[in-house]
């Protein structure tokens, strides 16, 4: 990684699936300690951006980096930089929170204590009695809280969410939200895949617009009201609109 | 904890594996048991022999004594074979409960003492047989199925699977960690409880590690068939339900199918059948002239051909000459009944070779010497002890001389061999 690299670099990516072009020389980087929303229809090529940080695909020519890994030649490499959250959080049910957080801080190689993990869960706000009761009871929330603490607890300099605030309440929206900023302020990369433009305009410091396979259009976040969410929203309507067609 | 420690706790939550491996754990217990138990009794039985013999031989020779007759001493006197198990026959009983162990035999015709047990051995055989063998041939697969049906199917259904191959030792590694630590426990499921059985009865340590061995290849076999079919991605339903099918396909239609082909492929008599013709040949000799049958039992061993003449009254040499024609009257019909059953066993074996489930129990039972080449070894030691005793007694029938009760300790003794060198 070069002192100028961003911890996610895209760089000119392309990716097919046999004819259909997934991803159309896709650059997008996020910086250290910002968050990047990443918008689109569906099929517009967002899991497929995930899949390919993740190493679980590889482009067909361009660059993609992971804190300077290419996840495609070393995805252990750089899965050891990323802290992922599926749209689903799914945890085991038959174990508690703890042990859930300690089972997949063992998975990351990051072995953490137990008053770490009572803390880390206490910093993702969820409430003491949960944390040794076992996860089949856990809303969609919770579960979420559990799976950031570890993110917390790992130090990751890369976090990639999947659709994180879908299903979720205002109020657990918002805390999840704030959870997700506690990250990027400890200078955590923050890249968000999301259908929820409003999350998105409340907690992005910038906002891409991915359209088959192409970053369309970027905002940046300004001013005390950040982004003008009507012409979010007409943008986003537009390129469904232009998927669609 | 270690990651390794993580998966056993991980694992060892899930009512199933736990279930699952219990009920092994159970069964396979039981198995030994009841093996050890079987080949306890064999031993008490066979350790009795001397006792029984003593008596019987007692109960005999007083009478004997009384005329000095050595046709009534051949003809009354039973005297004993056997066939100790060897030290891993606990393991897998193969034909030792249908086919004899002990067999009391008279200087008479041999062929119908022999195959006599052939008419009440298939019920013997109907329960079928409870042993470790079993358990691991036909039972373990079950277990594998329970364990390994949703190894990946399972974390996919239940959303986790992309969560944990995103984490740095959660990919490919992390299969083969679950895989080895299922593996592992049924393989220790499966094998701690026979190394303990296998010590307690003096199993050598070569014997011990080959079992163990048959043990881990034969399940890796079924993990193999098991990572296979999750290769295509199917459900955990439909995973179960292609590995079930599987194990009803490999160990039970097919070896039963190539048993009625190899069956029909290589006939042989049944020994029942040779006995019947034994014992025809046998009741048909009272009509025939008995010049004619000591010409024909003189021809066929001239070293007894300088016995006196037989005169008008019975005599028992006459009597043991026509059971011995009889004996040679089926003689080919033995030769190509073991022929048979001699080729019978080697396509089963050859069958092994792409049947693990065939191929171990045949390997499990050569072992353990219980499988059909025991058996038949057993029968070629009654057979040259049973020379033996003929020769013994046609000594004093055909030079007509008396037999007193000393000469029933100059008779042959069956001598087994030794059973420990064989494990």
């Amino acid at each position: 990684m070069t002192a100028v690299e961003p911890p996610i670099l895209l760089d000119q990516l392309t990716l097919s699936y046999g004819p259909h072009r997934v991803l159309d020389a896709l650059s997008l980087a996020v910086a250290a300690g910002s968050i990047t929303a990443l918008l689109g229809g569906n099929g517009a090529g967002k899991s497929t951006t995930l899949s390919v940080l993740l190493g679980f695909a590889r482009g067909d020519a361009g660059r993609a980096a992971v804190c300077g890994i290419d996840p495609g030649t070393d995805p252990d490499g750089a899965r050891r930089r990323i802290a992922y959250l599926p749209e689903n959080v799914a945890l085991y049910e038959h174990l508690t929170a703890v042990e859930n957080a300690d089972y997949l801080l063992a998975l990351s190689g990051q072995r953490q204590p137990r008053g770490a993990i009572t803390d880390a869960l206490a910093a993702a706000g969820l409430q003491e009695r949960a944390w040794h009761q076992r996860l089949d009871g856990f809303s969609k929330g919770m579960r979420q809280k559990v799976a950031i603490a570890v993110a917390l607890l790992r130090a990751v300099p890369v976090l990639l969410l999947d659709e994180p605030t879908s299903g979720l309440d205002p109020r657990a929206t918002a805390d999840f939200n704030a959870l997700v900023l506690q990250v990027r302020d400890r200078g955590t990369a923050v890249l968000m895949v999301t259908h929820d433009l409003l999350s998105a305009a409340d907690v992005a410091d910038r906002i891409a617009f991915l359209e088959a396979g192409r970053v369309r259009h970027e905002v940046l976040a300004e001013g005390p009201d950040r982004f003008d969410v009507r012409a979010l929203h007409a943008r986003f309507q537009a390129g469904e609109a232009q998927a669609a067609a | 904890m270690t990651l390794f420690l993580h998966e056993v706790r991980l694992l060892l939550r899930q009512r199933l594996t736990l279930l699952s491996l219990a009920l092994l754990g159970l069964l396979t217990v039981a198995a030994l048991a009841a093996g050890m138990a079987e080949v306890a009794r064999q031993r008490a039985a066979i350790a009795a022999i001397p006792a029984a013999q003593a008596e019987d031989i007692g109960a005999i020779a007083a009478w004997v004594d009384q005329k000095k007759d050595a046709g009534s001493a051949a003809y009354y006197s039973f005297h004993a074979t056997w066939d100790p198990p060897a030290p891993l026959a606990f393991a897998a009983l193969g034909m030792r409960d249908v086919a004899p162990y002990i067999l009391r035999v008279r200087a008479l015709g041999l062929e119908a003492q022999i195959y006599d047990g052939d008419t009440f051995n298939p019920e013997l055989a109907l329960p079928g047989r409870f042993d470790f063998a079993f358990v691991l041939v036909f039972l373990s697969p079950l277990f594998v199925i329970a364990l390994f049906h949703d190894l990946v199917s399972g974390e996919r259904e239940a959303g986790r699977q992309r969560t944990l191959e995103a984490l740095p030792r959660g990919g490919a590694a992390l299969w083969r960690r679950r895989t080895a630590l299922r593996l592992g426990l049924l393989w220790a499921t499966l094998a701690l409880p026979f190394v303990v059985a296998a010590v307690v009865e003096g199993v050598g340590a070569p014997a011990i590690l080959l079992v163990l061995v048959v043990i881990a290849a034969y399940l890796l076999f079924w993990v193999a068939l098991a990572a296979l079919v999750g290769r295509l991605r199917w459900s955990s339903v439909a995973n179960a339900a292609t590995l079930a099918a599987a194990w009803l396909v490999l160990v039970l239609i097919v070896p039963t199918l190539a048993n009625v082909l190899i069956n029909q492929t290589v006939p042989v008599d049944q020994g029942a059948e040779i006995a019947l013709a034994q014992r025809d040949a046998v009741n048909r000799a009272w009509d025939i002239p008995r010049e004619a049958t000591m010409r024909r039992f003189y021809a066929a061993h001239p070293e007894w051909a300088d016995s006196p003449p037989l005169g008008s009254q019975f005599h028992y040499k006459w009597y043991f000459a026509f059971h011995q024609n009889g004996d040679e009257a089926v003689a080919s019909r033995v030769r190509a009944y073991r022929a048979g059953l001699e080729r019978r066993d080697a396509a089963g074996r050859a069958l092994g070779w792409l049947l693990p489930s065939v191929g171990v129990q045949a390997l499990l039972t050569r072992l353990a010497d219980t499988d059909l080449a025991a058996q038949l070894a057993y029968q070629d030691r009654i057979r040259a002890f049973h020379a033996r005793l003929r020769a013994f007694y046609y000594d004093y029938l055909f030079h007509d001389r008396p037999f007193g009760k000393a000469d029933f300790d100059r008779a042959p003794r069956f001598a087994s061999p030794e059973t420990l060198s064989r494990s």
